[in-house]
């Protein structure tokens, strides 16, 4: 099956916990109706993909553009290479949110991505995934000095497959926070290499992925501190219920030179059921002397004593445990900054525990 | 109000409680003192229904229904309250919320109209002034990073918005200092100390019963009662030791 696709085997240790499987039967999925999605409140660019392809009607691209674009020689990133979306800023220059929704209605979709912001520019990208099927996404974030990006990306197919590839260098001074919700019923693998590119550097990727039925999903994201003074953190919750997996690998690594290097690791699953499973692989590789890097790895399930404190002043043992999860996964998603964008995603994770529990 | 017969429970297969029997009639506040390990805690558990703490034989009326066969946020709904020796940290669930949610929880299971955020805060910081709570603490997650004597605090202001009919206070005074314990007393009293509540108030020493004059004293001793008597045994528990009063 996965010679299909010409990915690397799950003997290969960064693919060990790839459901290639799954992604193969996305991609076989039967046609669908186009499913509706709305965009958030918010002004800036709106774009609709319709498996893959521009929705022209009802998008507004403002000051994003569409253009070929390369997609690297990774696996699943260069599978995306054509004609994607780009968001270019010059220096100093900000730009509303974008807004983009993914549609997959049928079979496979790919689609390439950039974002290129100029020294101090400073922008924020919302991405939605919904319907169902094999959407492969490759993104290349580049960052100025000085630069900032705000991204959130939520997985909310019923149905099929998301991988999303992204790459990115981040300049002197500039911040990349990137957060993911996966809370559909998607299989998902989010990929990501991530390069502190210059002195004093700011990395928050992370994420909730919130998995059930047979469902399974998985980060594989690497940070590569190649200068001194950089901050990387990594928060990422799995939430398991049924016989579903989340696989959570995140990996830090730390130049000779990178000295001062501010790494954070935390990776922690909640298992709702007994035969759930949550993978959790730290790793830290370092070759600096002079470094900070924490990294925290804990699964277990929710707290006995917490829940009968909750139900003891009358709170049902089925919101009980919803509050207390939704607790687990804000440490991850309430790191989004802004709040409109903020309280969509955890009014997703909400619905997703409503219905999970 | 409250009817214990016979009441026999374990802890990991461990029996703890050996054949308790006490009844609190509305109006009434009644302390149970012992040494460590008589099982005070336990019956605090019981009647709050904590998985793991089995009932084995015995039975438990509270306003004429069967206690023990009651969930434990139905027994809260029905009216009972108890106050934790030990809070629960919560991190991540505000006590707004948590207090919000569990007033309302309650209240809906009675058949009554939820509080709007505006009249549960207006609730809420009137009990937190009460009790010499900090009124961030109440923005605060629950019982994270509190003190022992705040955590103390909080319990009681859960208990003066929830207005409980029946309270079962498990060493509530364990952790506070004599002004603390003085706020914490008045507190009791403002909010229990009616013709139609009652409190049951486990404690180890004396010193809190300065403070919430008890009707009944009970010495709990390797799970069952052993004695009781007036406010004067209290004092005579004190003075003389559980092994020689309750002998």
């Amino acid at each position: 099956m996965t010679a299909v696709f010409d990915l690397p085997s799950t003997r290969e240790e960064a693919w060990r916990w790839a459901d290639l499987g799954g992604l193969a039967a996305a991609a076989a999925l039967a046609p669908i109706a186009r499913p509706e999605a709305d965009f958030l409140d918010l002004p800036g660019a709106r774009l609709v993909f319709v498996d893959g392809v521009l929705d022209a009607e009802r998008s507004m691209l403002r000051r994003v553009t569409l253009q070929a674009l390369e997609a690297g020689d990774h696996p699943l990133g260069r599978r995306a290479a054509g004609q994607g979306w780009s968001l270019r800023l010059d220096a100093e220059a900000a730009a509303d949110p974008v807004q983009i929704i993914h549609i997959a209605t049928s079979g496979e979709s790919h689609l390439p991505s950039e974002i290129v912001l100029g020294d101090d520019a400073v922008a924020e990208v919302v991405e939605t995934f919904v319907g169902a099927g094999w959407a492969n996404r490759f993104t290349r974030v580049s960052l100025g000095t000085g630069a900032r990006l705000m991204r959130s990306v939520r997985l909310l197919q019923p149905a099929g497959f998301v991988s999303l590839r992204e790459e990115a260098t981040i300049g002197a001074a500039a911040s990349l926070v990137t957060i993911f919700l996966g809370a559909g019923g998607q299989g998902s693998r989010i990929d990501a290499t991530l390069t502190l590119a210059g002195d004093g550097a700011f990395v928050d990727y992370g994420g909730a992925l919130l998995t059930r039925d047979e469902q399974r999903q998985e980060c594989a994201v690497a940070v590569h501190h190649a200068e001194p003074n950089g901050t990387s953190r990594q928060v990422w919750r799995a939430v398991a219920a049924d016989r579903s997996q989340a696989s959570l690998a995140a990996r830090a690594e730390v130049a000779r030179h990178a000295q001062k290097t501010d790494g954070e690791q935390s990776l922690r699953g909640l298992l709702l059921d007994r035969t759930a499973t949550v993978n959790l692989k730290p790793e830290l590789e370092i070759f600096a002397d002079d470094v900070k890097c924490a990294h925290g790895a804990t699964v277990g399930e929710l707290d006995a004593r917490a829940l009968f404190y909750l139900e003891s002043r009358g709170i049902p043992p089925a919101r009980a445990e919803a509050l207390l999860t939704h607790a687990f996964v804000a440490d991850a998603i309430g790191r989004i900054g802004h709040e409109t964008v903020r309280d969509a995603f955890e009014a997703d994770a909400d619905a997703w525990l409503e219905a999970a529990l | 109000m409250l009817k214990i017969e016979n009441l026999h429970a374990e802890v990991d297969g461990k029996p703890i409680l050996k054949g308790l029997s006490l009844t609190v009639d509305a109006g009434e506040i009644h302390a149970i003192m012992g040494p460590n390990g008589a099982g005070k805690s336990t019956l605090g558990y019981v009647l709050g229904g904590r998985p793991g703490y089995e009932v084995t034989d015995g039975k438990v009326t509270f306003d004429g229904q069967d206690l023990l066969a009651l969930e434990p946020h139905e027994r809260a709904a029905a009216g009972l309250f108890l106050g934790f020796q030990y809070p629960v940290e919560i991190p991540g669930v505000s006590n707004v919320q948590f207090l919000r949610e569990s007033l309302n929880a309650q209240r809906s299971a009675r058949g009554e109209k939820p509080l709007t955020g505006a009249e549960f805060l207006k609730l809420a910081r009137g009990e937190a002034d009460a009790l010499a709570l900090p009124q961030d603490m109440l923005k605060r997650p629950v019982n994270v990073g509190f003190s022992g004597g705040e955590k103390k605090r909080n319990e009681m202001v859960q208990m003066g918005i929830i207005d409980p009919k029946f309270a079962i206070l498990d060493e509530t005074d364990s952790g506070l200092d004599i002004d603390a314990l003085r706020v914490v007393g008045e507190g009791i009293n403002r909010i229990m100390r009616k013709a139609d509540k009652a409190v049951l108030l486990i404690t180890h020493y004396q010193r809190l019963l300065d403070y919430v004059r008890p009707d009944v004293v009970h010495v709990l001793a390797d799970g069952r009662i052993t004695r009781s008597g007036g406010p004067e045994l209290a004092l005579q528990l004190e003075r003389e030791g559980y092994a020689e009063a309750a002998a």
